[in-house]
């Protein structure tokens, strides 16, 4: 334990020196975060007024301060969850960096982990006070139930841990193809629909709605955030930290099995 | 010889790559139907190392020198044949070993590009998890011997060539390993920084007994460090052994350094041997290894001869004609 402390505090002291390196790129890539959700919430706004002050499926509605709430909050939780690995490693398989670390003692997702980490604690810092005069703006529905919003933070974790692993097993696929792209664009769609960017996935019809529940993507995109909300049935707040825990389980088992036959590939065809 | 470090047993490593012609048409058929080749990159090869030797893995470009060294470090899995190293399967890649190990090479980098080295040195010791004491000790003797200090603090993109390769150098040799492989350490990097850099691998192996195994285009690295060489060439072993015994075995003749007390105009030398130079008194000549004394009493009876000396061929041109050769042939045929 005092060994990956030691590990992770080294990595993450060299994530920042070179985030403070490069910290105006380093901002505009932050600050790509607040487009999706803005615009979301601007059709969403439009959409509210048209409908005379609400939008309701089923028993669930959501009015203007809603919907600023649940994109201001997804914004946020966006950015605590984010993973861009999938283009940097394949990068490195293809043009043979991902040598060097390999002769480390070291998986080298945990050194993709601590940047990922270091980047989102740097940008955080940058981007709260945009955060704020956003939640001053945009005057958002505050918080309904206290609990749930402590419980948002464990689940905001999860998700991130998730999404990270999840993603960074589709980048090893870079092992076979070379080129991710692909799978990534379809991950992209899949996420933006299922994850409940585009829409709160309790707006969604019947059958998409299900699906997109159960899915991996709400687990890592809005469950924590209608958690901060207090929208989750009191019910379903248990279910939601066994489903998380269960693709967790499901990522960390895919990132294993890929990762062993995936640097057998590439030490097969010449690393 | 003492209980190997390194042992290599029948090691081949065969690589399956695609082929197309080149063009659209190509293109879209082997969409449809790959081709493959097999290429043979190292073919049973088979050496020992004992502990602290440093030995001088030989080959040109393609020969399996690369691919050999990444299956010891544990980067390449073979198609078959053993390695143990320290007693260790290199490519199950254990964490126990690859602390024990290190891998510099010249063409590639472990060291962060954006900030000084420094910090990529600070993330090593926590990875190979060395202690404070040890890590200090180390990095100034490290600083010592390559003159790091200076480049301690300089991010590494603002580094030249050879500044770069001895703080990879440095990086590489923080965690103190037992084996270390050396993959065109010089590569590029000037005459100076090349010696500096051997200077170095030799004060670090006589210091801490470390075994290395080094590949190189420039024979003075290999002739500045090991005794012994192990030549490869089209992926097998053409020689293990002493670097002088090769020449002995390599190269079918001597050459013989003539001065003479007059000029050699008018004088026939081709008569003892192929003329190789010929300035004033001065001559060398090739002569075949075994009519080399016989050759040597006419020269000194027959001719005015001021000094005369025998030597082996430069070990680059032994070298170059071994590697001339095709596969399954020997060098006497030049």
């Amino acid at each position: 334990m005092a060994y990956w402390l030691r590990v992770y505090r080294a990595l993450l002291k060299m994530a920042w020196s070179m985030m403070v390196q490069y910290r105006f790129t380093v901002l505009i890539w932050a600050v790509w975060g607040f487009v999706g959700p803005l615009i979301s919430l601007a059709v969403w706004s439009a959409t509210t007024a048209a409908r005379g002050g609400a939008v309701s499926n089923g028993g669930v509605s959501f009015s203007r301060s809603d919907f600023a709430a649940y994109f201001l909050v997804f914004m946020i939780f966006g950015h605590l969850t984010m993973s861009w690995d999938a283009f940097e490693f394949a990068w490195r398989v293809r043009d043979g960096n991902l040598s060097p670390r390999l002769l480390r003692p070291l998986n080298p997702i945990h050194g993709d982990a601590a940047a990922n980490v270091g980047f989102k604690t740097f940008t955080s810092l940058l981007l709260l006070p945009i955060w704020i005069a956003l939640f001053v703006i945009l005057r958002p529905t505050p918080p309904a139930d206290a609990i749930q919003l402590l419980l948002a933070v464990p689940a905001v974790l999860l998700a991130a841990v998730l999404r990270y692993v999840l993603q960074y097993s589709l980048a090893l696929i870079a092992f076979w193809t070379t080129r991710v792209d692909a799978i990534n664009q379809l991950y992209f769609t899949l996420d933006s629909f299922l994850a409940g960017r585009i829409a709160p996935l309790a707006l969604l019809p019947g059958w998409l709605g299900t699906m997109a529940v159960a899915s991996p993507f709400r687990a890592m995109g809005s469950f924590p955030v209608e958690l901060a909300l207090g929208r989750v049935p009191p019910a379903d707040v248990a279910s939601g930290f066994v489903l998380q825990l269960v693709w967790l389980a499901v990522a960390l088992a895919l990132f294993r099995v890929l990762w062993a036959a995936g640097v057998r590939q590439y030490s097969a065809v010449g690393a | 010889m003492r209980a190997a470090q390194i042992e290599i047993q029948h090691l081949t490593k065969v690589y399956r790559v695609t082929e197309r012609e080149a063009g659209v048409a190509a293109s879209i058929g082997s969409l449809f139907r790959r081709r493959y080749r097999e290429v043979r990159a190292v073919e049973d090869v088979s050496f020992r190392v004992a502990p602290g030797e440093i030995v001088g893995f030989l080959g040109p470009n393609g020969a399996g020198k690369t691919t050999t060294l990444k299956m010891l470090a544990g980067l390449l899995h073979p198609t078959s044949g053993s390695a143990t190293v320290l007693g260790y399967t290199p490519w199950k890649r254990q964490s126990a070993y690859l602390r024990r190990i290190s891998l510099v090479m010249g063409n590639r980098n472990q060291l962060m590009w954006d900030i000084p080295p420094m910090d990529s040195f600070l993330v090593n010791q926590a990875i190979y998890d060395i202690p404070e004491r040890e890590f200090r000790e180390t990095l100034d003797e490290l600083v010592d011997l390559l003159n790091l200090e200076p480049l301690l603090r300089k991010p590494v993109r603002g580094l030249s060539l050879g500044e770069r390769m001895k703080c990879e150098l440095a990086a590489a040799l923080l965690h103190r390993p037992e084996v270390l492989f050396l993959d065109e350490p010089t590569l590029g990097v000037d005459v100076t920084m090349q010696q500096r850099i051997r200077q170095f691998v030799a004060e670090h192996n006589r210091r801490h007994g470390a075994t290395v195994l080094l590949t190189s285009h420039y024979m003075a690295d290999v002739t500045a460090l090991c005794k012994r060489v192990v030549v490869i060439h089209h992926g097998r072993v053409l020689h293990d052994g002493q670097l002088a015994a090769l020449a002995d075995r390599m190269a079918p003749f001597k050459l013989v350094r003539l001065d003479l007390d007059r000029e050699a105009n008018g004088l026939d030398a081709g008569r003892y041997g192929e003329v190789l130079e010929s300035d004033g008194g001065k001559l060398v000549l090739r002569v075949p290894r075994a009519e080399t004394s016989a050759c040597v009493a006419r020269l000194l009876s027959e001719l005015p001869v001021v000094d005369l000396t025998v030597e082996d061929p430069p070990i680059e041109q032994v070298i170059d004609l071994v590697f001339q050769t095709a596969p399954g042939e020997t060098a006497r045929t030049v």
